[in-house]
C-alpha cells in the first residue's frame, strides 16, 4: 500500500503533509502525557518493531507468502496514538533510508497507514472487546477484526487518493498527469485485493500475536490495558442504568417540545390533502379512499394540536403537548399497575397453593 | 573498509508491504531470513557508497535534502515526457559523478518500474480506461472501437518517466548520505528534536531487533526436519512476532533505565550544525538553475 512518488499530484501530497501535522502534534502530546520521558525508548523501539512486523512473511494458501502492515497490532499493544508515531517513523525510515515509498507522498502514506489504519482498527477493537477480560478469546478475535477493517479502510483511502487524480489533474486533451485510473476502477481493484488476501493476513498476524501474548506474556499486554481484569471470572458486572436516567431522557425531550413551534414547514407525510403538491408526485387527484378517510378524526379534542377556534395557537400547542404527555404517562402507569397487580395475584395464589 | 562484492549482490529495493514483490513460491522462513539479510546488505551498501569522496557525497546533507526535494517537486510539476527523460539523464550523470555503480543504479530503478508501475499503468493505455483518440485500433467491442489511445499512451509514459526520476533522486540521496549525517540534516531543518531522537534510536535498534528476528527464524529452520503445515507456519510467525514484541519492550525498559542512569531528563542535546561552504552554494545554484530550465522547457512545450 506504499504509494511511491509520481502517483499523486504535488497538490495532493502537500495537502496530506498539512493534514499530518496536527495528527503528529496530538499524538506527541497524548503519548507524552501517558508515559512521560519513558516514551522516547518506547516509541523508538515501537517504531523499529513496526518496521520489522512488515518483514514477517506469513504463509498463505496459494503456496506463496505475504506480509501484514501491523498498524492495528501496534495500536492494540501500545495504544492508538503511540501507533501513529511508531508507524510514521517506520514509514520515514523506509522512505528516507531505504528508498521504499515516496518522499513527497510520505504524508499520504502516513495518513493511510499510520493514522486511518490504527485509529479505525483500534476503534473496532475497542467496540468488539467491550466487557471482556484480558485473556478472553473475544479480545484476540476483536483485534483481528480491527486489523481487517483498519487495513481495508486504509486501502479505501489510498484508492480514493489514486482515483481522484485523473479527475483533477489532466491536460486539455484529457491525458491524466498522475495516476490514470478513475474511482470506479481504483476502488474495486484495491478493495478486492485487500478484502480477499491482505486483510486475511492482517487477521492472522494480529489475532495470532494477541492470542500468543495472552498465553505467554500477559504483562506485555498490560502496557495498553493497565487495569483490565485478567479472567472473565474477575469481571465486575456492569452497573445497570437506573430507571431515573430514563426519566431524565424523557424530561429532556419534554423540555425540547417547544422546538416544534419554530420549526419551518410541516412534518413529512402529515400534509392535509389540500396542501399536497400533487404535481410533484405525478398525480392528478387524491385517491378517493384517502380523501374519504382524511377528515375522519376531525372531531378530536385538540384537532391540529390547537383549540377549536384557533385563538392562541402557541398556548394550544403547548397545552396539547402537556395533555398528551399526561395521557400517555397515565396509560403507561395504568398498564404497569395492572401488570404489578397480576403478578401479585399470581404470587399470592402460588404461595397459597 | 568496504563490504565484499558477493555480499552486495544486486537485489532490487522492493516495497516491504508486499504489494509489488515477486510472488515466488518459497518457505516463509527462508524468505524472512533473506529479507533480513537484504535489509542489512542495503544498509551496508549505502554506507559504502556514502563514504566515498565524489560529487554528491561532498555536498552538505542539509543542502542535499532541500535541493533534492526541490528537484522531486520539479519532476512532479513537469508535464512532458521529453523533459522528464532529460531529468532522468541528469540523475544518471549525477550517479556517475558520485561514483555510484551505473548498472546498480539503473537496475534499482528499472527493475522496480516494470514490476509495479508497468503493470499498473499498462491497462490505462486502453480506451476502456483513458478515453481519447485511438491510435492503435484493436477492433470493436459491442459496436464501439477499442484500442490504445494517444492520451493513454502519453499518460503511461509520463507515469513511468516520472516514477523513474523520483526514485532515482531519492536513491541518489540515500546512497550518498550516511544515515547519521542525514539525521543531523533533518535536525538543523527544524524537525522536532524529540522526534529525531526517536527516529535515530529507532534506526539503531532496528538492526539490533532484526538480528533477533533472523536468529528466531534460523533456529526454527535448524529445528525443522519436514515442511511445516500452513497452520503451524502461521502459529510460528504470530508467536515469533509476539515474542519479538516482548523482547522489544524489555529492551525499551532497559534502554530507558540506561538513559536515566546517564542523566537523561527529557532534554535532547545535539551537536552544532556544520558550515555551509562555497561548494554547497554552487550546488544549490546549479539545482535551482536546473529546475528553472526544466520548468521553462516544460512551459515552452505547451500546457
Amino acid at each position: 500500500m506504499h504509494i511511491p512518488d509520481g502517483y499523486l499530484s504535488p497538490a495532493t501530497c502537500g495537502a496530506f503533509y498539512v493534514a499530518a501535522v496536527p495528527v503528529w502534534a496530538t499524538a506527541g502530546r497524548r503519548v507524552k502525557k501517558v508515559v512521560r520521558n519513558r516514551y522516547v525508548p518506547l516509541l523508538a523501539i515501537g517504531a523499529a518493531y513496526a518496521f520489522l512486523v512488515m518483514m514477517f512473511n506469513v504463509p498463505i494458501p496459494d503456496g506463496t507468502t505475504a506480509h501484514a502492515v501491523g498498524g492495528v497490532l501496534i495500536a492494540v499493544l501500545l495504544g492508538p496514538w503511540a501507533a501513529v508515531i511508531a508507524v510514521s517513523i517506520a514509514l520515514l525510515i523506509q522512505a528516507l533510508f531505504f528508498g521504499d515509498g515516496g518522499v513527497l507522498s510520505y504524508g499520504a502514506n502516513v495518513f493511510n497507514m499510520a493514522f486511518v489504519m490504527p485509529m479505525v482498527g483500534y476503534g473496532v477493537y475497542r467496540l468488539l472487546s467491550r466487557r471482556t477480560s484480558l485473556t478472553s478469546r473475544r479480545r484476540a478475535v476483536a483485534a483481528g477484526v480491527g486489523g481487517y477493517v483498519g487495513l481495508n479502510v486504509a486501502a479505501l483511502c489510498a484508492a480514493v487518493e489514486f482515483g481522484l487524480q485523473p479527475r483533477f489533474f489532466h491536460t486539455a486533451d484529457g491525458t491524466p498527469l498522475y495516476a490514470p485510473f478513475h474511482l470506479s476502477q481504483t476502488i474495486p481493484a484495491m478493495l478486492g485485493a485487500h478484502l480477499l488476501v491482505a486483510g486475511v493476513i492482517e487477521v492472522v498476524l494480529t489475532t495470532g500475536v494477541v492470542a500468543y501474548l495472552q498465553r505467554a506474556n500477559l504483562p506485555v499486554l498490560r502496557i495498553n490495558h493497565a487495569d483490565l481484569p485478567e479472567t472473565d471470572a474477575d469481571l465486575v458486572a456492569p452497573r445497570k442504568l437506573g430507571w431515573r436516567w430514563g426519566l431524565v431522557g424523557l424530561a429532556t425531550m419534554v423540555a425540547l417540545t417547544p422546538l416544534g413551534l419554530i420549526a419551518p414547514g410541516g412534518a413529512f407525510g402529515e400534509d392535509a390533502p389540500a396542501d399536497l403538491d400533487l404535481h410533484k408526485y405525478h398525480l392528478d387527484a387524491v385517491p378517493s379512499g384517502l380523501r374519504h378517510y382524511a377528515g375522519f378524526w376531525h372531531n378530536a379534542l385538540f384537532d391540529g394540536y390547537d383549540f377549536r377556534n384557533d385563538g392562541h395557537p402557541s398556548v394550544g400547542y403547548l397545552l396539547s403537548a402537556l395533555i398528551g404527555i399526561a395521557v400517555i404517562s397515565g396509560l403507561i402507569f395504568a398498564g404497569y399497575a395492572i401488570a404489578q397487580l397480576m403478578v401479585n395475584i399470581r404470587r399470592r395464589s402460588t404461595t397459597a397453593a | 573498509m568496504t563490504a565484499p562484492a558477493w555480499l552486495l549482490q544486486n537485489e532490487i529495493g522492493l516495497c516491504p508491504c508486499g504489494c509489488i514483490g515477486k510472488r515466488s513460491k518459497g518457505s516463509y522462513i527462508d524468505k524472512t531470513i533473506a529479507g533480513g539479510a537484504g535489509l542489512i546488505r542495503q544498509a551496508m551498501f549505502a554506507e559504502d557508497t556514502a563514504s566515498q569522496r565524489a560529487l554528491l557525497q561532498q555536498v552538505d546533507p542539509r543542502v542535499k535534502v532541500v535541493t533534492l526535494i526541490g528537484l522531486l517537486i520539479t519532476a512532479a510539476l513537469v508535464r512532458h515526457v521529453p523533459v522528464l527523460a532529460a531529468m532522468y539523464l541528469g540523475t544518471l550523470a549525477l550517479a556517475v559523478a558520485s561514483r555510484l555503480s551505473l548498472t546498480f543504479f539503473v537496475k534499482r530503478v528499472w527493475l522496480f518500474i516494470p514490476i509495479f508501475t508497468g503493470i499498473v499503468v499498462l491497462p490505462a493505455t486502453f480506451s476502456f480506461i483513458t478515453h481519447g483518440h485511438i491510435v492503435v485500433s484493436l477492433g470493436t467491442w459491442f459496436g464501439s472501437r477499442v484500442g490504445l489511445t494517444s492520451q493513454g499512451l502519453r499518460s503511461a509514459a509520463l507515469m513511468v518517466t516520472r516514477v523513474a526520476v523520483s526514485i532515482s533522486l531519492v536513491v541518489l540521496l540515500t546512497l550518498t548520505t550516511p544515515w547519521n549525517r542525514l539525521l543531523a540534516a533533518l535536525r538543523t531543518m527544524r524537525a522536532p528534536r524529540l522526534f529525531l531522537l526517536v527516529l535515530a534510536m529507532a534506526y539503531r535498534y532496528l538492526f539490533h531487533l532484526l538480528g533477533t528476528v533472523t536468529d528466531m527464524f534460523t533456529a526454527r529452520k535448524a529445528r525443522q526436519v519436514n515442511r511445516s503445515t500452513m497452520t503451524e507456519g502461521r502459529r510460528f510467525v504470530a508467536a515469533s512476532a509476539g515474542a519479538l514484541f516482548a523482547k522489544s519492550h524489555a529492551l525499551a525498559e532497559e534502554v530507558h533505565m540506561a538513559m536515566i542512569a546517564r542523566g537523561f531528563t527529557g532534554n535532547v542535546r545535539t551537536l552544532g550544525p556544520s558550515r555551509i561552504v562555497a561548494r554547497d552554494w554552487a550546488w544549490t545554484i546549479a539545482c535551482v538553475g536546473a529546475a528553472i530550465v526544466f520548468l521553462g522547457a516544460d512551459r515552452a512545450l505547451g500546457r
